[in-house]
């Protein structure tokens, strides 16, 4: 029953993450801390008290630190809107309005801007240089060239204590554990839609494998709503990092066509690798939804037994008979672009389809272009193993043959796929996993 | 399972395919879901206790409070598990987004409080276990203490917890016990149904115990953890509802096999004096090893507890502040995690070992328990209530009202407890 609580890291914990440490450039002493704002007083010019600083609204847009567009004020016992314009100073204990009359505008939410103590604070964020899921305890505020703007989010335990302290203390920042906001990326709320927009540039700049290790980080909700902000080459790459069981749960929970179309752009190992997870239900539901081609491979590969070789390989494979040129095959190549990395050379097929020799790219590359690819093949001919044959007996073939590849046949010996080195990482790394769990 | 269809070569079927493995452990675990292990944590050494004490006081007169119970818990864990699938967060991290910070810390300090009393119990619990089997508390206690820590920080507990779920297995042999006592059905059916009430302070105090028993805020965590983790979405709101409401209801229908069971067995010979007492119950099923047998069983269920609480209350509190929360990392890097949950197991080790009589001090805890209770249900409530948090899915007004009657007579209930005591003060 533990087992609920993640407590046992699943992947890498936290600490052996690269971590770069972000500053933030602006002293202590000229901080206003949010939290510590809220029950401030408002003044006029001539000192009498308006109302009681309830919250602090910021543009939402592409700025790195957002500005402040007004505050929200209780005023007896209506809230109000109060412009950043109408405010000639603000300081931690408050603000002092400029001019002596103010109309005050009932407060309404508008597009285009977040509140900071209804909306962040105490909400989850995400770290994009830390690449992790931080609570904050308190955001900071500070002036740049006159006008103020939130430049970070604190973190740390001690702004939490602070919090519950009286308000002296708890307007004094304490940024022990602060991030610079302009790395920092909101998640929505349930229901709500993502603010993608913002920081998205800084969220491309992670890898899919640290983007994974994100999503493995938040609930189903805001999963759903994180890969659907995400362009969809970049979701898919992100869903072939992730663990088969996540990535399950996940598929699982979205709506079939959005489900079948990631899985589409996913390499369809991985995806066949998802699809095995889920029951049959989901699983034939989501095929039906697919284009034919991909269903069609997919379900081919889905007929593959469970560790076997089949199950484990990619079918994307570059085919080409004995008869063509080098110029031909590497005409063929292009049009694979977009599996480049699951490509490690072009087959070499007799008439009837059977396989002759695989040729690596890098030999390819050096041939004479009008050659035929027959005067390419010949001894050491290539490593190959039987689709049904058992994943440990492909690994030893694969250590006997030490290459990056091995290609797979069917039993009249052509060419079904390829098992890549990184397909057998994924199945070496899952076997040490087991074997540390059940020592 | 994905592949019932297909069958494997031979020689994969005989090397064990890894995946196919995975898939059994996690069979396993939805076996023992929330369900189970809700019936456990209401069952553990506390509940025991004070429903095995109702029944030798009271006899059935007890019955009719349980059912009420029943629609309370019914109604508490449904709450927490549709929080947890509609939010996808734990419910004190809810509460640190929901309320401002001075209140949610005032129900994290009455959480920690309801746990610590449960901890205490546990180990109370297992100290009465080994005294049934002749084995002085001040030496098993300890001992218990720090081996429950040490395979919770060294990893290997998962596995141990199994241990554990099993030894909780003497437990559900109470309905069968409950049968072959032979009791009163139609007076036991009458004492269920038929409203009443006993006019004593004793009765109101067992009543409060009984509720701090059955709905602990722990319960609730783990019910919103539970649903959370499996990454349940609002479209699987209907599954995790049934088991939320069948756990609880499953729960209480061994509770109430205890109280029913204790009842014919030793009714009306005044409250709990020894945990020998209780085990007084199985006898009729299993004659002379029903002391063996209920030493077990309470063993089982005290130790699962004894980890379960500390780690998972550690857990929802360290979620909700945001740091580290492994058992794995240093205790450099997860102070607060691991220093609450050592502190728990310490406090609640040594204050089980203080002189006294322990089934009194497992009544007491459960008693401070039910004072707490309508604190934190008050939150739950409120947060199931908001359109806020939980869009069309909170709380329909037939409901809400519903609701709010159970959580304000827990509440008043309460109350009435802390005025008859102050008033025996004077």
């Amino acid at each position: 029953m533990s087992v609920v609580f993640r407590i046992w890291p699943r992947r890498r914990p936290a600490r052996e993450r690269a971590r770069p440490a972000s500053t933030i450039r602006f002293a202590t002493g000229h901080l206003i801390s949010a939290a510590g704002l809220v029950g401030g007083v408002a003044r006029n010019q001539a000192g009498a008290e308006i109302g009681r600083i309830k919250d602090i609204v910021v543009r939402w847009d592409d700025a790195a630190y957002p500005q402040v567009t007004g505050l929200v004020l209780r005023v007896g016992r209506r809230t109000s809107f109060l412009p950043a314009a109408n405010i000639a100073e603000m300081d931690r204990s408050g603000v002092v309005l400029r001019s002596a009359r103010l109309s005050l505008k009932d407060f309404e939410r508008r597009e285009g801007e977040i509140q900071l103590i209804d909306d962040l604070l105490d909400h989850q964020l995400i770290d994009v240089s830390g690449v992790r899921v931080v609570r904050s305890s308190d955001l900071y505020l500070a002036s740049i060239v006159g006008t103020f703007r939130l430049v970070g989010l604190d973190v740390g335990m001690q702004s939490l204590v602070r919090r519950l302290g009286p308000a002296q203390l708890r307007r004094r920042p304490t940024p022990s554990r602060v991030i610079d906001w302009s790395t920092i990326q909101p998640i929505s709320r349930p229901g709500e839609p993502l603010r993608l927009g913002r920081t998205r540039q800084a969220l491309h700049r992670l890898r899919p494998a640290e983007l994974a290790d994100l999503v493995e980080e938040l609930g189903s909700a805001q999963r759903q709503a994180f890969v659907s902000a995400l362009d969809p080459d970049v979701a898919a790459e992100v869903l072939e990092e992730m663990e088969p069981e996540e990535l399950e749960e996940l598929l699982t929970d979205m709506p079939r066509e959005q489900a079948a179309s990631l899985l589409e752009n996913m390499a369809p190992d991985e995806a066949s690798e998802a699809l095995r997870e889920m029951d049959e239900e989901d699983r034939d539901e989501v095929l039906e939804e697919m284009g034919q081609v991909a269903r069609t491979e997919l379900t081919k590969l889905l007929s593959y037994d469970e560790d076997t070789a089949g199950s484990m390989m990619t079918s994307v494979t570059v085919t080409v008979t004995l008869s063509a040129t080098v110029d031909e095959a590497i005409a063929a190549l292009a049009g694979f672009a977009e599996d480049r990395g699951d490509i490690d050379g072009v087959l070499i097929v007799d008439d009837s389809g059977r396989l002759i020799d695989d040729i690596p790219l890098f030999d390819l590359l050096l041939a004479d272009r009008s050659a035929s690819v027959g005067s390419l093949t010949g001894a050491p001919y290539p490593v190959t193993v039987q689709d049904h044959e058992h994943i440990d007996d492909v690994l030893e073939r694969f250590v006997d043959s030490r290459g990056t590849s091995v290609v797979v046949l069917d039993d009249d010996g052509r060419p079904v796929g390829r098992i890549l080195a990184d397909d057998v990482i994924d199945a070496l790394l899952e076997d040490h996993r087991l074997g540390r769990r059940s020592q | 399972m994905t592949d019932a269809g297909t069958t494997p070569p031979n020689h994969a079927a005989q090397r064990e395919p890894r995946r196919r493995r995975r898939w059994r452990a996690r069979n396993l675990l939805f076996v023992l879901g929330p369900g189970l292990i809700a019936a456990n944590a209401g069952n553990d050494a506390g509940g025991i206790a004070t429903y095995a004490s109702a029944g030798s006081q009271f006899a059935y007169r007890a019955l009719f409070v349980m059912l009420l119970v029943t629609v309370a818990l019914v109604v508490v864990q449904e709450m927490s598990a549709r929080l947890g699938v509609y939010t996808g967060e734990g419910l004190v991290s809810l509460i640190r987004e929901q309320f401002n910070i001075r209140l949610g810390f005032f129900a994290v300090v009455c959480l920690m409080t309801a746990n610590i009393g449960l901890v205490i119990s546990e180990f109370a619990g297992i100290g009465a276990a080994f005294e049934l089997l002749n084995v002085s508390r001040y030496i098993s206690v300890p001992i218990a203490a720090v081996v429950i820590w040490g395979l919770v920080m060294f990893g290997s507990y998962r596995y141990v917890e199994r241990v554990f779920l099993i030894f909780t297995i003497p437990f559900l042999a109470y309905p069968i016990a409950a049968i072959v006592a032979k009791p009163d059905w139609s007076e036991v059916g009458k004492q269920t149904v038929i409203p009443h009430f006993v006019g004593s302070r004793g009765f109101l105090v067992m009543v409060i115990a009984l509720i701090g028993t059955t709905i602990t805020p722990y319960m609730q965590l783990f019910q919103a953890a539970a649903v959370v983790d499996r990454g349940a979405s609002p479209d699987d709101y209907r599954s995790a509802r049934k088991d939320a409401v069948t756990g609880a209801i499953f729960s209480n229908v061994i509770s109430m096999a205890i109280i029913i069971a204790t009842a014919a067995a030793i009714g009306g010979t005044g409250a709990l004096s020894s945990a020998k007492q209780a085990a007084e119950a199985l006898r009729p099923m299993v004659g002379g090893g029903a002391v063996a047998l209920f030493a077990i069983g309470l063993l089982g269920a005290s130790s699962l507890a004894a980890a379960v609480v500390p780690l998972s209350t550690s857990y929802a509190i360290s979620e909700a502040v945001g740091v580290e929360r492994s058992v794995s990392s240093r205790f450099r890097e997860a102070p607060l995690f691991l220093g609450l949950f050592t502190g728990q197991v310490v406090v609640g080790a040594v204050i089980a070992l203080l002189p006294g009589n322990l089934i009194n001090l497992l009544i007491n805890t459960q008693v401070l328990n039910g004072l707490i209770a309508p604190v934190f249900l008050t939150f739950i409530l409120v947060l199931a209530n908001r359109r806020s948090v939980l869009g069309d899915a909170a709380n329909k007004p037939a409901f809400r009202v519903l609701a709010t009657v159970c959580v304000g007579t827990v509440g008043v209930l309460a109350l009435a407890v802390v005025a008859m005591t102050v008033v025996g003060w004077f």
